[in-house]
């Protein structure tokens, strides 16, 4: 086991140096100029050719990859073009509000999606499967900007239970920290709860049908210790896969959600250096993410072999 | 109390003996009151008054740094910094006297060396600046309190030069600080005014925090706008960066912000029925839309097609389209110059006002040589108001015959583009939309876009020797009389040429909860003087 995380661990590195060259292409090609942005609509063409030099954003393609492969290789991912800050500092600064946002959003939906899904089998064609299922499309199909507002207006402005927007570090308080994050939580969980409670009430349908799940019952087995014991078990790999490739649905949704509640997360910054062009910025970011999807499909993969002994790495 | 604080005190009533490790730190309601949350326009993503001039850095600055003169609400420079002034009789030596006892953040006093250094910066990088600096003979600390600042020439406008609020302002930063290659972000952030800046506490993108400085010395008199007293009434300022509006309005009804600086005018209704917020004109100087041509490509190097623009433009139409039906907030511009300031004239812009007439335009766009050739318009969709500004000319180029290569794009890609003179059809363009501070287009000392100077001047590069002379007669202008006199010159020239195309006045609106006192209108936010209860 240990020398298969090693190594997908070191697999991680070519992975990463095609994103890394892909990414810097990409940008490199893509129109927009970080030096008329901070020179303002005022400046004059002088003063942004002047600053674009000052930036060394006129040297060729190849010395700027190469300068910037030497800082990755460094454990550097450069200074942003516009605060002047280390890339490093400036995700450090927005990493815990996006990992917040992202664990309790995980921990919200999971447990709500997955006794929805495990319901809807067990009650398979009835009222209860076809509003859940029906919770489902919609949770498809708004949104999630308009759930955010949704939410924001009727708890935040209506009740007045909870803020509308902002972030407070859990250093500060348990409740200060989670009463932010409900509201974003349940609005960036709409979509992922509706993509497990579906994945979870097919696999539990076809797993309902075995032959020993019909041998659990005929044992005169509790209704509960079937559905969640026998069934649930069995059904729990394509789930857990679900569950993996949703994060990639998290970091995007990150983005939209982390706007809608002015959260200071990296979704925001990611917008905010798009917008600019702040190279660096970017580049730094796209790695991370990279790198969080490469772990979480390792993890997803650690977790199947809890979950089916039949597993071996 | 408000029902989620209430919510909350029950509680914690109950819990608080299970519960107090998680409570959170409780702001006492006077530290509440001393702490002011502002949601500015846009993000400080940096913090360089001279390298990056955009307004939301200025804005900030204007807390941070202290200026040798402020303009005031009649736009006059007013002493700030400096105790008294001497010119000699002939206008080339200017020498200039400190207060007593001004200091930076970190404590040191500040001296004339600081000053020199300073404007050696700013000087390199402002309009204003840079004309000084041409006549420039020598720039030098006389003593601690004194600099002395000797011309070739004489330069009337040296105090508005000081004391302007466009930017870059000439803030005062100290030695080592001002010593950085004006093309390069500086890496300290310590000035001498009301409030300084807590590094520490930044977070770009989402929060920057400015506390009192207790060793700030203001002026006796009353605070007008960059001049006079700067008394702080609060602790702190945090400035809370919200990207969307509506998240924004929510947060200033919720009381979880104190003022909002531009509310977008969508929202302003729902804002205006709460009775815990008061909404107003934010800045009477507004801003003026700019539909900008290129001159150096057909058709618009030719004159004639650039009047067409000017005769068919309906102003209404583009006003109402970036601010929807609020009459109060647009006013027709026939010339170039911010209404209700001193200078303000209509001289020559005859062909802006009544009735529009399409078959004027055609008729001069077809004299032109204009034969359907693809126009190119760059429009930033990101930016409400050159989003509006563009699908309006949209139409009206296409009800004038114009054949238009729509081009929707961001501002960070405008922005490039716009700085490319090849022709459109090699990647550069035609028309693209911006807009100017009305505080900037008050006379032409920091108004780039007026300016015909060829290759010299901002984006569309108009040559125009008419409007340059009257440009230099205003510099060199006595008294007001003269001043009036080259700027309807000016305008006149301007409007026949079409340096640019003017497609109206329009205003903004502020926010704030009522319980926030003092807020001033202005072309920035000012801090002092304003009182949270």
């Amino acid at each position: 086991m240990f020398v298969y995380v090693v190594r997908r661990i070191l697999a991680t590195i070519p992975v990463m140096a095609v994103v890394a060259l892909f990414v810097f292409s990409l940008l490199y090609i893509a129109p927009g100029d970080p030096a008329a942005v901070i020179a303002g609509d005022q400046a004059t063409p002088e003063d942004v050719e002047k600053i674009r030099r000052s930036l060394g954003l006129d040297r060729p393609f190849v010395i700027r990859f190469g300068e910037w492969v030497w800082q990755i290789a460094r454990f550097d991912l450069g200074t942003s073009i516009f605060t002047g800050l280390p890339v490093t500092q400036l995700i450090a600064q927005r990493l815990e509000p996006t990992l917040s946002l992202m664990v309790v959003t995980l921990i919200i939906a999971v447990s709500i999606a997955v006794p929805l899904g495990v319901l809807a089998a067990w009650k398979a064609g009835t009222i209860i499967d076809r509003t859940i299922m029906g919770f489902a499309v919609f949770g498809f199909s708004v949104p999630v900007f308009v759930v955010g507002y949704i939410l924001a207006y009727v708890f935040a402005l209506e009740l007045d239970w909870l803020p509308v927007q902002g972030y407070t570090p859990i250093s500060r308080g348990f409740w200060p920290w989670l009463e932010n994050l409900i509201l974003p939580s349940i609005a960036l969980g709409m979509v992922y709860i509706a993509l497990i409670a579906r994945i979870t009430r097919a696999t539990m349908m076809e797993v309902l049908q075995q032959d020993y799940i019909r041998t659990a019952r005929a044992k005169g087995l509790s209704q509960r210790t079937v559905l969640f014991l026998h069934a649930l078990k069995n059904a729990a790999v394509p789930v857990i896969t679900v569950i993996g490739i949703g994060v990639a649905l998290l970091i995007g949704g990150a983005v939209v959600t982390e706007s809608v509640f002015a959260i200071p997360g990296l979704g925001r910054l990611t917008v905010d250096a798009i917008l600019r062009r702040d190279y660096p910025v970017i580049q730094g970011l796209v790695l991370l993410f990279s790198f969080i999807y490469v772990l979480v499909n390792l993890a997803v993969d650690l977790v199947y072999t809890l979950v089916d002994p039949r597993i071996r790495y | 109390m408000d029902r989620r604080t209430f919510i909350k005190a029950g509680a914690g009533a109950g819990l608080v003996a299970g519960t107090a490790g998680l409570a959170a730190p409780a702001l006492s309601q006077g530290a509440a009151a001393k702490t002011l949350r502002f949601v500015p326009q846009a993000n400080l993503a940096n913090f360089d008054p001279i390298w990056g001039t955009q307004y939301v850095v200025r804005n900030a600055a204007a807390l941070v740094w202290d200026t040798l003169y402020g303009v005031d609400e009649t736009l006059t420079p007013q002493r700030q910094m400096v105790e008294s002034e001497e010119v000699s009789s002939d206008g080339l030596t200017w020498t200039f006297k400190l207060r007593s006892g001004l200091k930076f953040h970190d404590g040191t006093p500040v001296l004339a060396k600081d000053c020199v250094a300073s404007l050696i910066r700013w000087s390199a990088r402002d309009p204003m600046g840079l004309m000084i600096k041409a006549l420039q003979k020598e720039l030098v600390a006389v003593d601690d309190r004194t600099f002395k600042w000797v011309l070739s020439a004489p330069y009337p406008k040296m105090l508005l030069a000081l004391a302007k609020n466009n930017a870059p302002c000439s803030f005062i930063m100290p030695e080592r600080i001002a010593r950085t290659d004006p093309f390069q972000q500086i890496t300290e952030y310590i000035g001498s005014g009301p409030m300084r800046f807590v590094r520490g506490d930044w977070v770009p993108g989402a929060r920057a925090v400015f506390e009192k400085f207790a060793d700030y010395v203001p002026r006796s008199e009353k605070a007008s706008w960059l001049a006079g007293g700067k008394r702080m009434l609060v602790d702190r300022i945090e400035w809370v960066i919200m990207p969307d509006p509506a998240t924004a309005s929510a947060a200033l009804q919720n009381g979880e912000v104190d003022w909002w600086e531009n509310p977008i005018a969508d929202l302003v209704p729902v804002l205006r029925r709460n009775r815990n917020i008061r909404v107003d004109i934010g800045d009477p100087l507004g801003n003026i839309g700019a539909f900008r041509l290129n001159h150096l490509h057909p058709p618009f190097n030719d004159v004639r097609a650039r009047r067409a623009i000017l005769a068919a433009l309906d102003q209404e139409e583009f006003m109402r389209a970036i601010v929807g039906s609020d009459d109060s907030l647009w006013k027709p511009l026939p010339g170039f110059f911010t209404p209700g300031t001193p200078l303000y004239t209509e001289e020559g812009g005859d062909i802006l006002k009544g009735p529009r007439n399409i078959e004027l335009a055609k008729r001069l766009l077809a004299e032109s040589g204009y034969k359907g050739e693809p126009v190119t318009m760059v429009v930033a969709q990101d930016q409400p108001v050159t989003k509006a500004q563009g699908d309006v000319a949209h139409q009206l180029l296409k009800r004038i015959g114009m054949n238009v290569d729509f081009v929707a794009t961001d501002w960070g890609t405008t922005g490039q583009r716009r700085a490319l003179k090849t022709p459109p059809a090699q990647g550069g363009w035609n028309i693209f939309f911006s807009w100017h501070a009305g505080a900037d287009c008050t006379n032409p000392a920091g108004y780039t876009a007026i300016r015909a100077n060829g290759d010299r001047a901002w984006f569309g590069w108009p040559d125009i020797p008419e409007v340059e002379r009257q440009v230099t007669a205003w510099f060199d202008a006595k008294n007001l009389d003269e001043e009036k006199a080259a700027i309807r010159a000016l305008n006149k020239a301007a409007v026949e040429n079409v340096v640019f195309v003017p497609p109206g006045f329009f205003l903004t609106y502020t926010a704030w909860r009522s319980n926030v006192t003092g807020i001033t209108k202005g072309p920035l936010p000012f801090f002092w003087d304003v009182a949270k209860a």
